[in-house]
């Protein structure tokens, strides 16, 4: 069995396309959407209509939930905020809609958990060791039979492992093939499929082969300069048509 | 970019919009910096009552050099934040602020609203930390770059003059801008 893991969208139609003929490729039986499918870029809609086709789980993620809960936003800065309320205005009823159903978090074939943050907020970070020991005593506490979760927002790829003994660290993945140990608990960032933030601009997604317990983390480059001159058409700030160049 | 907005409130109810300077603010700006007083102009770097220069600012804006914040209170501004980066070598990942606060909106949080903004920013903009320079005797700017997360580092003695020539002591801050990321 092959799973698709993608996450942090935002919007980036073009990434989005890439990834899913990546994804087609692979041969994947289901694909997991961790949550941030609007945001920032010029095709939030499309995007949203692309994963109700595509995606066989989706989660909610902090600029979904912000479509919808206006007291959420104030906590964005003007960017994020502008191009949240423009967004909004582009969305269809259905796809509104079919936003505030996500689930906060999901549970996996009994397995896995699949979150866009943490468990508790999707907006909260997993970017330090207190951060993902936090997230694993989470899990110990909470799903004692579940080892790894899935989790996005950061917008960078990351594995952090906890052994047996309490050791937490972070791994390097980038576009390595990982075998999990069964022993240890893992926390898995699959990067962003439309904002990536780690100074490279290529859309960032992960098959995860549950059976062989195997992690393959992919940078697929798309059409760059279609994305970016949407987002100059339709007067979202330049800003965050330069910034996918540069990867941050 | 004036659509790129955000409202706030300050300590007495007023309501301030937050955004980026565009090129069509240079008016207001020009008429900002002539109501500030002398002594408060001393912290500026520019001759900022040379109307050709803030004309020169506004007509070359680039973000990815300078971002201006400006506070707005029914159109005329109130407070100006910049956030000055370096594109290349090893302070790339590093942010110098600046804020100039107009003297009727001081003790009222606008400060500390406007660097919370930068410093939010600054972690959208993939900057890692955010350098202030702050005079020593500046009891009200020390407190709001604490409010959004500045710590003291360093006291540089007599590095600056005051207007009548005085050497006067410098401190320097730092913000950790990953600490945006402890939620």
């Amino acid at each position: 069995m092959k799973i698709a893991i993608i996450s942090d969208i935002h919007s980036n139609l073009e990434a989005l396309h890439a990834v899913l003929r990546k994804i087609e490729k692979e041969k994947v039986e289901a694909v997991v959407n961790l949550g941030d499918i609007v945001g920032y870029n010029a095709s939030p809609d499309e995007c949203i209509t692309e994963i109700r086709r595509c995606a066989t789980i989706s989660v909610s993620g902090n600029h979904d939930a912000a479509v919808y809960d206006l007291a959420s936003r104030e906590s964005f800065n003007v960017f994020a905020n502008m191009a949240i309320r423009w967004t909004q205005s582009k969305l269809s009823e259905q796809n509104a809609e079919y936003l505030k159903n996500l689930p906060f978090f999901t549970i996996l074939w009994d397995r896995f958990i699949a979150c866009h943050g943490t468990l508790k907020s999707n907006d909260s970070y997993i970017v330090k060791p207190f951060q993902a020991r936090r997230m694993f005593n989470a899990m110990r506490r909470d799903y004692k039979s579940i080892r790894i979760c899935f989790f996005g927002h950061t917008h960078r790829q990351a594995v952090w492992v906890r052994d047996v003994r309490g050791k937490v660290q972070q791994l390097n993945p980038h576009e390595t093939t990982l075998i999990l140990d069964p022993e240890k608990m893992y926390l898995i960032n699959p990067g962003s499929v439309g904002q990536p933030r780690q100074n490279d601009w290529r859309a960032s997604f992960i098959i995860f082969e549950p059976d062989e317990t195997k992690i393959t983390f992919h940078l697929v480059p798309y059409d760059l300069y279609k994305a970016q001159q949407k987002i100059l058409k339709s007067g979202l700030p330049s800003f965050l048509a330069e910034r996918l160049a540069e990867g941050v | 970019m004036k659509d790129v907005a955000k409202e706030g409130k300050l300590k007495n109810g007023t309501k301030v919009t937050l955004r980026p300077m565009v090129k069509e603010d240079a008016d207001a700006l020009v008429n900002f910096f002539k109501s500030l007083p002398d002594e408060l102009l001393l912290f500026v770097r520019h001759n900022v009552r040379d109307e050709s220069i803030v004309r020169s600012w506004a007509a070359n804006l680039d973000y990815q050099r300078v971002f201006p914040l400006l506070a707005l209170v029914e159109n005329k501004i109130v407070a100006d934040v910049t956030l000055h980066r370096v594109p290349f070598g090893w302070k790339r990942h590093l942010g110098k602020v600046r804020i100039v606060v107009s003297p009727e909106y001081q003790k009222l949080g606008l400060a500390t609203l406007m660097l919370n903004e930068i410093v939010d920013l600054a972690s959208e903009f993939g900057l890692e930390k955010l350098w202030a320079e702050v005079p020593l005797d500046s009891r009200g700017a020390i407190s709001a770059f604490k409010n959004a997360g500045f710590s003291c580092k360093a006291v540089i003695e007599d590095l600056i003059k005051d207007k009548e020539g005085r050497n006067a002591d410098i401190l320097i801050m730092i913000c950790d801008v990953s600490a945006h990321y402890d939620r």
